[in-house]
């Protein structure tokens, strides 16, 4: 009878202790609701509306004091704002996390905000701020934190933009040993395109193709065109400059396809000019 | 009535004392040293200097930005020759950071409205600032000179639109001379309705002309019309068994769709109950995945945030 009283008692206790269920007020409601229809929309490639929403979701999180939330709707509202080409504004929403200290915000939300604000400075040529932010996320970021290969992977883009070769080489290699499991599989072949890219660089474009070719595969398991688009202009450059004139035309054909099947007018244009080489 | 204590009550009292004292002066000691942590005052920090004529609007503390970010801080102002040395304190790992022919500009965080900063704009130099360093100093720009930069601006403007407004009171004498000659054109009106007139009766009778040549037409035509008259009847059987074909097919047709309309009447009352199912079900399952102890068992996995991918550093994150 007592282990049936004591098991009783063990079972309420735990029951009480089990978190209370959350209802959500009106406002919080409105906000789950924001962020679940900017997320649809993103999926679906509706960007502005997706923006629209994330941009509520950030004033409604904004209204509650709720950090995490802020956080996170400003990261995202700065993903969507970079891919309709709106810097200034995407700039504008990592404000709201980066200038703006708060109080219970995690450390690795600010590592994100970092590494986000880094990203869009690369993107946009500003490569001494990106090289600030990217090391400020660094710096936050453990030796195995998440985002470890994607700030390597910036550093090494900057690197590289900046003409720095071997040191763009040295941090992509690192970026790779970081990007382990499937999460890490896109770092990992950012990691690959840009160890190419260097190699390209140095003038040893025999070399390139190996871990551009790897690439190629890690993107095209993944489904995302824009980098089987990237991947293919590079292999068309590696090989072009190793005196494969045959292989380079055959990866230039192969963009060209990709390139006109993701409806990237700009990018189809290049890629026949330089098909007519 | 005296109380009596227990023995040993105030054994070693003064050990006890000390001891608390002891642990209170840690705490205390402790709590500055976080305040001191906090307010930086364990981090090296290199001044740079800049003269500015008018210091307004410069306050100790306000923030000293590079590229947006917070490295430093306004130290110390003090009067000094042609105006006011202001002193900046930068966090010494940052002062790397900061080229030769650097200089220091005042700006708001949103453009005209927001937060007051130092912002240092970064020169071309290669090598680092030295630490004590001055540097240029871009005073802000005051509500008389933006004015003035609008005026030098719109000026140019004003005069073209006053020219354009002189060259269209100009056109007006133009608009005279051709309103005088649109009267003229109408005075001669009448004389054109005559020689209208003229040209019609001409082309009546052309038109009688025509008719007599158009009745020898005619007759040819007839002749050709009792040719088509044999071949219609054979042509008229063909057609009348085609469109009985196509009357037989319609029927049948409708016969269809009413079946069709039938089972969908049938059917509807069935898909509202599975609907309602439906919706039942996503109820039970939304409140299952609220209650516990199932409700861990249901976390999201993911935490909404769209992928942050370094792809997007290269600028080919636009076009998606």
């Amino acid at each position: 009878m007592s282990r049936w009283l004591a098991a009783w008692l063990i079972a309420l206790t735990a029951a009480c202790s089990a978190p209370a269920t959350d209802r959500g007020s009106p406002a919080q409601g409105r906000l789950s609701e924001a962020e679940a229809r900017a997320a649809a929309l993103a999926r679906s490639g509706d960007y502005a509306g997706a923006a629209r929403f994330y941009g509520e979701a950030l004033r409604i999180a904004t209204s509650l004091e709720n950090a995490d939330a802020i956080a996170a709707n400003a990261i995202n509202l700065s993903v969507v704002e970079q891919w309709l080409g709106r810097d200034a504004e995407a700039r504008a929403a990592l404000a709201a996390v980066l200038d703006e200290p708060r109080a219970g915000l995690s450390e690795r939300r600010k590592t994100q905000a970092e590494l986000r604000r880094a990203i869009l400075e690369a993107a946009s040529g500003n490569l001494g701020a990106a090289e600030v932010w990217a090391g400020e996320a660094e710096r936050r970021c453990a030796s195995s934190c998440e985002y470890a290969a994607a700030i390597l992977n910036v550093r090494a883009q900057v690197a590289l933009d900046s003409g720095r070769n071997a040191e763009a080489a040295r941090l992509a290699g690192a970026a790779l040993e970081r990007a382990r499991g499937d999460s890490g599989r896109a770092e990992a072949a950012n990691a690959l395109r840009t160890a190419g890219r260097a190699r390209i660089a140095a003038g040893d474009a025999g070399a390139a193709l190996g871990p551009l070719r790897q690439a190629l595969e890690i993107d095209r398991a993944l489904g995302d065109p824009r980098k089987i688009l990237a991947d293919l202009t590079e292999l068309a450059r590696a090989a072009d400059a190793a005196g494969d004139a045959q292989a380079a035309r055959s990866y230039k054909e192969r963009g060209l396809a990709v390139s006109r099947a993701i409806n990237d007018g700009r990018s189809a244009a290049e890629t026949e000019v330089l098909l007519r080489r | 009535m005296s109380v009596a204590l227990p023995p040993g009550r105030f054994t070693r009292l003064v050990l006890k004392v000390n001891v608390f004292l002891l642990i209170a002066l840690a705490l205390a000691a402790a709590f500055m040293a976080m305040v001191a942590y906090k307010q930086g005052w364990f981090v090296r920090q290199s001044p740079l200097h800049f003269v500015t004529p008018n210091a307004l609007g410069i306050n100790k503390g306000m923030p000293v930005k590079l590229h947006g970010f917070t490295i430093g801080q306004v130290g110390e102002l003090k009067l000094a020759e042609g105006g006011v040395d202001v002193q900046l304190s930068i966090v010494s790992e940052y002062l790397r950071r900061i080229p030769q022919g650097s200089y220091a500009r005042h700006a708001r965080e949103a453009g005209v409205i927001g937060t007051a900063v130092i912002d240092i704009v970064p020169g071309e130099g290669t090598l680092p600032l030295a630490e004590g360093a001055v540097i240029r100093f871009e005073p802000p720009r005051g509500i008389s000179e933006i004015i003035d930069d609008f005026r030098r601006q719109a000026v140019p403007a004003f005069n073209e639109v006053k020219q354009a407004m002189s060259q269209l009171g100009r056109s007006g004498e133009d608009l005279t001379a051709i309103l005088s000659a649109l009267r003229r054109e109408v005075e001669q009106l009448p004389a054109t309705h005559r020689a209208a007139r003229n040209l019609l009766q001409e082309a009546t009778k052309a038109t009688a002309e025509l008719n007599q040549q158009a009745a020898t037409t005619l007759a040819a035509t007839a002749r050709v019309a009792q040719g088509v008259d044999r071949a219609l009847p054979a042509l008229s059987e063909k057609l009348n068994a085609s469109i009985q074909s196509i009357d037989a097919a319609a029927v049948q047709l409708k016969k269809t769709g009413e079946e069709a309309q039938a089972t969908l009447r049938d059917a509807r009352p069935l898909l509202d109950h599975s609907e309602t199912a439906a919706r039942e079900a996503g109820d039970v399952l939304s409140a299952a995945k609220r209650t516990w102890p199932l409700s861990d068992s249901f976390k999201e996995t993911s935490e909404g945030l769209l992928p942050i991918d370094s792809f997007e550093a290269q600028g080919k994150g636009r076009v998606r």
